[in-house]
């Protein structure tokens, strides 16, 4: 359950974040790679508990899947894939470099004066 | 509210932020490897599921007599002190972390430990995670090397199965080779897979029960001590 320790690296960020003047969280953008090994639902689930009785509270949270992209190792095509690896199109070769897809950024919070 | 009338609306505006998640455990990470980097101690995050031999390993390591300088063992379990202890009958100084809930170390529960262990500098320190080959991939320790271990026992399919640990191993191991001759493991499967998921990484067979495969390990940790330390090998 790795997600509880993002969801509190997230919370941790909005809370710094926010000025005196951000009353309340209204949403929160966050992209994830497909290939990072994050349950989008146990994230969502793991920070609306722990954003209980901060500005986060009933904040909604907005996870944008980054495609992953892997180079073959064999024949350097570089590929889109589905799942946490890929099998090249072009040679039929397991998995290779991964190029994108392993990311898990909080892009923006949008926040509410009331 | 709504500042052209104020009519109660909520006017809702948008911050940039573009941070990492995990950015303060980088960040803490970051402070701990500046640390250790400056007191020439070469760090291991050592990985792998419960049960492939990371502590028996850590054990003939120590008594194999190694010259990649003194080891010092950060254990990290859920619970009990058992791996430290054995540990410190094996002749390493060690600490124990016990994470509770916790399923992986994180930099800050390495930054705490450092406080209570003494260095002189230029030991080898290797950070024991908590068995799982899941959560430790994404928490960086402050460390300059990862090393996974893994066993034949846990299949061929194991790289496949758990791709980011694999993916973010700098060297992987598979411990218990003795095995092999008694399980339907084929050795040449389990390489094409790991080479799939990380081409980069050196895999080492070995037995830490027979020591077996040891001394290229130790050769090779030795070997990646000194491109640590650089032109100063004078440190003992």
């Amino acid at each position: 359950m790795h997600e509880v320790a993002l969801a509190r690296g997230l919370l941790e960020i909005v809370e710094r974040t926010l000025t005196p003047r951000d009353r309340r969280v209204v949403r929160v953008n966050v992209s994830i790679g497909a290939a990072a090994g994050i349950v989008s639902e146990s994230l969502t689930f793991a920070f609306l508990a722990i954003a209980e009785g901060t500005r986060a509270q009933g904040a909604e949270l907005v996870i944008t899947t980054v495609p992953a992209r892997s180079r073959c190792r064999a024949c350097k095509t570089s590929y889109a894939f589905e799942g946490l690896i890929g099998r090249c199109p072009g040679c039929g070769c397991l998995g290779g470099e991964l190029q994108s897809g392993n990311e898990m950024v909080l892009q923006t919070i949008e926040v509410a004066d009331v | 509210m709504c500042e052209t009338c104020g009519c109660g609306v909520p006017s809702v505006h948008t911050i940039a932020v573009h941070e990492r998640l995990l950015a303060s455990n980088e960040s803490i990470a970051e402070h701990n490897r500046l640390h250790l980097t400056t007191r020439k101690i070469f760090t291991i995050n050592l990985m792998g599921a419960p049960g492939a031999g990371k502590t028996t390993l850590l054990e003939a390591m120590i008594r194999g007599r190694s010259r990649s300088g003194r080891f010092v063992v950060i254990e990290g379990d859920q619970a009990t002190d058992r791996d430290s202890a054995r540990i410190r009958l094996a002749g390493a100084s060690a600490y124990q972390i016990e994470t509770g809930l916790g399923c992986h170390l994180e930099a800050t529960q390495i930054h705490h430990a450092l406080h209570h262990l003494e260095f002189a500098g230029g030991e080898t320190l290797i950070l024991e995670n908590v068995g799982n080959l899941v959560c430790p991939a994404l928490f960086d320790l402050g460390e300059h090397l990862r090393v996974l271990v893994t066993a034949p026992t846990e299949g061929v399919e194991k790289p496949l199965k758990y791709p980011p640990i694999f993916r973010a191993a700098d060297i992987v191991l598979l411990n218990k080779c003795d095995l092999i001759p008694y399980l339907s493991f084929d050795s040449g499967e389990w390489t094409e897979y790991v080479r799939g998921v990380n081409p980069r990484a050196a895999i080492f067979e070995l037995s830490a029960a027979t020591g077996d495969g040891l001394a290229a390990w130790l050769a090779e940790l030795e070997r990646r001590r000194f491109g640590f330390l650089g032109s100063d090998a004078s440190v003992p």
